[in-house]
């Protein structure tokens, strides 16, 4: 494991190259904003901004301190050098052992720059710890669960169609859609080892630990979408444990619990779409290890790019979907782990892909969701997320797919909508 | 090394003794040295191979700094990734910081007292060399295949149930356990040893009030160490249990509490923050005052503070747990408590400035350096409290903001320290002293290095970058922190290899020092260069605190009374030391060699005896015997006479 992977030899190569090209190229000097999409700096939620301002009481009255101690250390440093060799040996100073008078007063200061912080500290501990009383009947309930890499999103309250007769309540994975402005209760647990659930710009992060019952309590402040990940080192690829979070508009959350609610969407090839020229597959192209999985398309107006990705793709090939649903209740081993309602897939172990279609990520937040991304993904799915499940277990299976297989089965995973 | 002129008579009555038993007489060569008592040679080791695992850690952290100087880096792969920052931080802590503040408390911290050696020679001994076991079985899985055995990979917290058989199912975590319970009865065995001697071995009028500050801090990090390893030693025997035996204490299945693991090893690791911190602040609490030419300010509140620390320090532990979700009142508690902690560290702050205070500050290599420990402290206390503010915290915690902080407290704070120390106690070891100019250009190479690798860390937190983690996309706003934070830390260790480069160039060519290089005040600068094996020819009277610099003012007082001394002590055969011994570490020997077999091998199914069984009886035979000799050649030593030119000679008789 030691021996220096080439890949550092050619870092170190390119190091000077690259300090000088970043900074030339005008790359980010800005920095210090600190206003990316997890900020903890400009937040969009009640529970962030609260602990938000208890952090600025803390940065300002430790500041004051900075100052004034900093000043009389400098001070001194600079007053009391000795210049010379001379000054070195000049008679010693006087040899006093201190004051008991200015200990007691800086302690006495210091206990009451202390009270400053403690006592905002005390308020916001009780008021970000749950939804406030009076609120408490309004608190929007959803139970998220961790799993070795990814999260699992359960709405309690929400009764899904299983098929035709059976209902139990809605489960989502990876992408948290929440109605805006309603303080929303989080029920955490996990199934494995511990992790943390961190939206940065709407609450502080709080442990999914196992056998103990966390919960955190948030609200957006108005529609909009937010990046989160996992807090707390679980394996190999907690690094890539990510997730988002969809705060939405009373009636568009509606219109998506209504979606969600149904079963999988259906796309029956007419006799036309059988007899249709089939298009070429497109060969997947090579992808650097741990390649970035993102485009700009989320990047200005998000929101609206999430939005889009609910309507049905345009130009779908009925047929190929058809044949990447048998695919995926079949040969390709998919329904043993995913559950897709109303298509006879009801595996457990990996996340729900009934209407994955509409999410905007895939991998659990890591990269894209769109068809060159989905096909990767599919592909070699441990090249994407080191030690997955779905990597294990491929090899476990001996899966192996043909591009046209492999073409199919994202033809159908995009038409979950 | 160095120690003494001495002419080596082997006198002709020697004792008649069996073979096997023969006190080893032997001063130099590998005997010599693993076979030595005399605490600065064990003290001398502890330094060396801190040093080496300080480069390896730092290696370690190059590593993972070059995989995030931009993002998607592919340098180190996910899982070579997250066994570097497990083990740079556990090599940091238990192989480089400890084990160096380890070698300032047994070459300093008798010398300060005015004492020949410390209480239990050979259990330093054995220290000393369980600590290398331990060293040596933590850092094994290097060498061992990836797949199977692999160096630790859970985090230095090892939270369960990640560390469980379930989730780590190679041996790496068993090497992680066994190391850390090594270390542990290394750093409890050490840490007695310093309380006795403190407690008892003071020379005469060495009062507790008058101890030398470093000292003091040394007797509260012991007291510490002794207390707080206890519950990691529990938390570790638990998971070793359900690794190995199928208890179920971090099993959730079996009804186990992995939240239980978090409190046990915070119980320690809160203290443990301060077993690293406190030897630093005796440290920079003797520098200040030498180098300004004036006593410590406010002595007894600096002593009382340190003790305060200490007390404090475990009513703190769940501040690193505020996202658990303890409930309001819990986190109420902890975070006034952590808050009540900065009072102790601010007043320390206070009084090395007004050490400072009408002084004739010198500004040497080590004044520099404890200068830039007092300024990078301060702002990691400053980030500390911030973290106290529980709602502001579950912000923080676990991202970089968490990574800036304590790297200000332990390199800023500690390792700035531990590097001002060596600079300033060089001359007293090793009758050399480091050229000004090098030594200050590594601090200053050092100190640039550092604040732009961690002082972008903050910005980095705050923005919402999670620590532990090998890879972030480039929309995240990350990517320039990363790229100076990576260039600052090759820049620091441009300024670790100057400085390291200066100090064994030193120690071989170094400008020879005199006694007494910086015009000391505590006893430890009364001895010749390097100080002889038996330290003080005559044990001092104290008279004063400053009890050197109260030497030096009465010249002629002390004078008299050291010529009675050496009367008084031929009288009673001379200066008596302990002799040296080889069992303390073949008992360590035995516990590295039952540790590999416990650790590295699968047991074999059904009953028998399979390889692990074996070796683990093979070594745990070893231990025994080790222990068992020790105790049987007894702890009687010999006498040493030197005579008014200074001359010595050695009486094995008794």
């Amino acid at each position: 494991m030691l021996p220096l992977p080439p890949s550092l030899l050619r870092s170190v190569r390119g190091f000077a190259a690259a300090a000088g090209l970043l900074l030339l190229s005008g790359c980010d000097l800005n920095f210090w904003r600190m206003d990316g999409h997890q900020s903890t700096m400009v937040v969009e939620g009640q529970v962030a901004r609260e602990q938000l301002q208890v952090f600025h009481v803390t940065v300002w009255v430790t500041m004051v301190i900075f100052v004034i101690v900093g000043s009389v250390l400098a001070y001194a440093t600079v007053k009391f050098k000795a210049r010379s060799a001379a000054d070195e040996h000049a008679p010693t100073p006087p040899q006093g052992h201190g004051n008991p008078l200015i200990e007691l007063g800086l302690i006495g200061a210091s206990v009451l720059a202390l009270v400053i912080i403690a006592v905002p500290t005390l308020k916001a501990i009780w008021s970000t710890y749950d939804v406030p009383e009076a609120e408490a009947k309004d608190a929007y309930e959803i139970n998220a669960t961790g799993y070795q890499w990814w999260f699992r999103f359960e709405y309690p309250s929400e009764q899904a169609a299983l098929d035709a007769n059976a209902k139990a309540p809605l489960v989502s994975a990876n992408e948290l859609v929440i109605p805006a402005g309603r303080p929303i209760r989080i029920h955490l647990r996990t199934v494995d080892v511990i992790h943390s659930f961190w939206v940065p710009k709407l609450a502080g992060k709080v442990d999914m630990i196992p056998n103990r019952a966390n919960h955190l309590w948030l609200r957006a402040d108005k529609p909009g979408y937010y990046w989160g990940q996992c807090a707390e080192y679980c394996g190999d690829s907690h690094a890539v444990m990510r997730f988002r979070v969809v705060a939405l508009a009373p009636r568009e959350f509606n219109d998506w619990l209504d979606q969600q609610l149904q079963t999988a969407r259906n796309v029956t090839p007419t006799a036309a779409d059988a007899n249709r020229p089939k298009a070429q597959p497109v060969a997947l192209r090579a992808f650097k290890p741990n390649e970035a999985g993102i485009t700009d398309k989320f990047e200005n107006e998000p929101l609206k790019a999430w939005l889009e990705k609910q309507a049905p793709e345009k130009g779908e090939d009925a047929a190929l979907i058809a044949q990447g649903k048998e695919l995926f209740l079949g040969k390709a081993t998919c329904s043993q782990c995913h559950t897709v309602r109303g298509h006879g897939a009801a595996g457990v172990l990996g996340p729900d892909l009934t209407h994955v279609g509409a999410r905007s990520t895939i991998a659990a937040g890591l990269i894209e969701n769109n068809r060159e991304q989905l096909h990767r993904w599919i592909h070699d799915p441990g090249a994407v997320k080191p030690g997955n499940k779905m990597a294990k277990g491929y090899a476990e299976r001996g899966l192996k797919l043909t591009l046209a297989e492999e073409h199919a089965l994202v033809a159908y995973l995009e038409s979950l909508k | 090394m160095e120690l003494a002129k001495s002419v080596h008579l082997t006198a002709a009555g020697t004792p008649v003794q069996p073979k096997l038993l023969a006190h080893p007489h032997a001063k130099t060569g590998l005997m010599g040295w693993l076979t030595t008592v005399d605490h600065k040679k064990i003290g001398f080791l502890y330094g060396v191979f801190a040093l080496f695992f300080f480069l390896v850690g730092g290696f370690e952290a190059l590593l993972i700094r070059a995989q995030l100087m931009v993002p998607n880096n592919n340098v180190l792969t996910a899982q070579q990734y997250n066994t570097m920052f497990t083990m740079h931080g556990t090599t940091m802590i238990f192989l480089a910081v400890m084990p160096l503040s380890a070698a300032f408390f047994n070459f300093i911290m008798p010398l300060q007292i005015g004492a020949r050696d410390v209480a239990f020679p050979r259990l330093n001994a054995f220290s000393l060399w369980t600590f290398v076991a331990g060293a040596i079985i933590l850092n094994i899985g290097w060498f061992l295949p990836a797949a199977t055995h692999g160096a630790p990979d859970g985090s230095w917290v090892g939270y369960a149930p990640i560390t469980s058989k379930q989730f780590i199912s190679k041996h790496s975590i068993d090497f992680w356990v066994m190391g850390l319970q090594l270390l542990g009865v290394a750093s409890i065995a050490a840490s007695l040893n310093f309380i006795v001697t403190i407690i008892n071995m003071r020379a005469p009028g060495m009062t507790m009030m008058r101890l030398p500050v470093f000292t003091w801090m040394t007797l509260v990090t012991a007291f510490l160490i002794v207390l707080s390893f206890p519950a990691i030693t529990i938390a570790l025997v638990e998971l070793m249990m359900d690794r190995n035996f199928g208890t179920g204490f971090f099993e959730v299945s079996m009804g186990g509490m992995p939240i239980l693991w978090q409190h046990l090893f915070w119980v320690f690791g809160h203290p443990e923050v301060y077993i690293l911190i406190l030897p630093a602040m005796g440290i920079v609490s003797e520098i200040l005052p030498t180098f300004s030419r004036k006593p410590l300010f406010g002595y007894p509140i600096v002593v009382f503070s340190g003790a305060c620390i200490g007390f404090l320090g475990f009513a703190v532990w769940s501040h690193h747990m505020f996202t658990t979700g303890m409930g309001t009142v819990a986190t109420a508690a902890f975070a006034l408590a952590t808050m009540a902690i900065a009072v102790p560290t601010g007043v320390k702050i206070f009084n090395w400035i007004g050490t400072l205070w009408g002084g004739h500050l010198m500004i040497r290599t080590p004044m520099l350096f404890a200068l830039g420990f007092v300024w990078m402290f301060m702002i990691g206390g400053f980030s500390g409290v911030m973290h106290s503010a529980a709602p502001a915290d579950a912000q923080q915690q676990d991202s970089y903001f968490v990574v800036a902080h304590f790297h200000y407290v332990l390199i800023g704070g500690s390792i700035f320290a531990l590097l001002a120390g060596i600079q300033y106690w060089f001359p007293l070891m090793f009758g050399r002293k480091v050229s000004e100019f090098w030594g200050k250009l590594s601090f200053w190479v050092i100190f640039v290095g550092f604040n732009a690798t961690f002082f972008p860390m903050h910005f980095l937190g705050l923005n919402g970058m999670p620590r532990r983690t090998f890879t972030y996309d480039p929309n995240l706003g990350w990517n320039t922190a990363n790229f100076i934070a990576t260039i600052g830390a090759f820049t620091l260790g441009v300024g670790i290899a100057i400085y390291f480069a200066v100090m064994i160039y030193t120690y071989f060519k170094g400008e020879k020092a005199k006694q007494d290089e910086w015009d000391g005040r505590t006893l430890e600068w009364s001895l010749p260069v390097p100080p002889p094996e038996y330290n003080y020819r005559v044990i001092p009277k104290v008279h004063a605190r400053d009890a050197f610099w109260y030497e030096k003012q009465n010249k002629e007082e002390i004078a008299a009374e050291r010529a009675a001394g050496a009367k008084a002590e031929e009288a009673h055969g001379g200066i008596h030391m302990p002799h040296g011994s080889i069992w303390p570490f073949v008992a360590s020997m035995g516990s590295l060699i039952g540790a590999i077999g416990f650790t590295a091998f699968d047991p074999v199914p059904g009953p028998g005896f399979g390889p692990k069984l074996i070796i683990s009886l093979v070594g745990a035979t070893i231990l025994v015997i080790g222990i068992y000799f020790w105790a049987l050649e007894g702890n009687e030593g010999y006498h040493i006479h030197v005579d008014e030119d200074g001359n010595v000679t050695e009486d094995h008789q008794h």
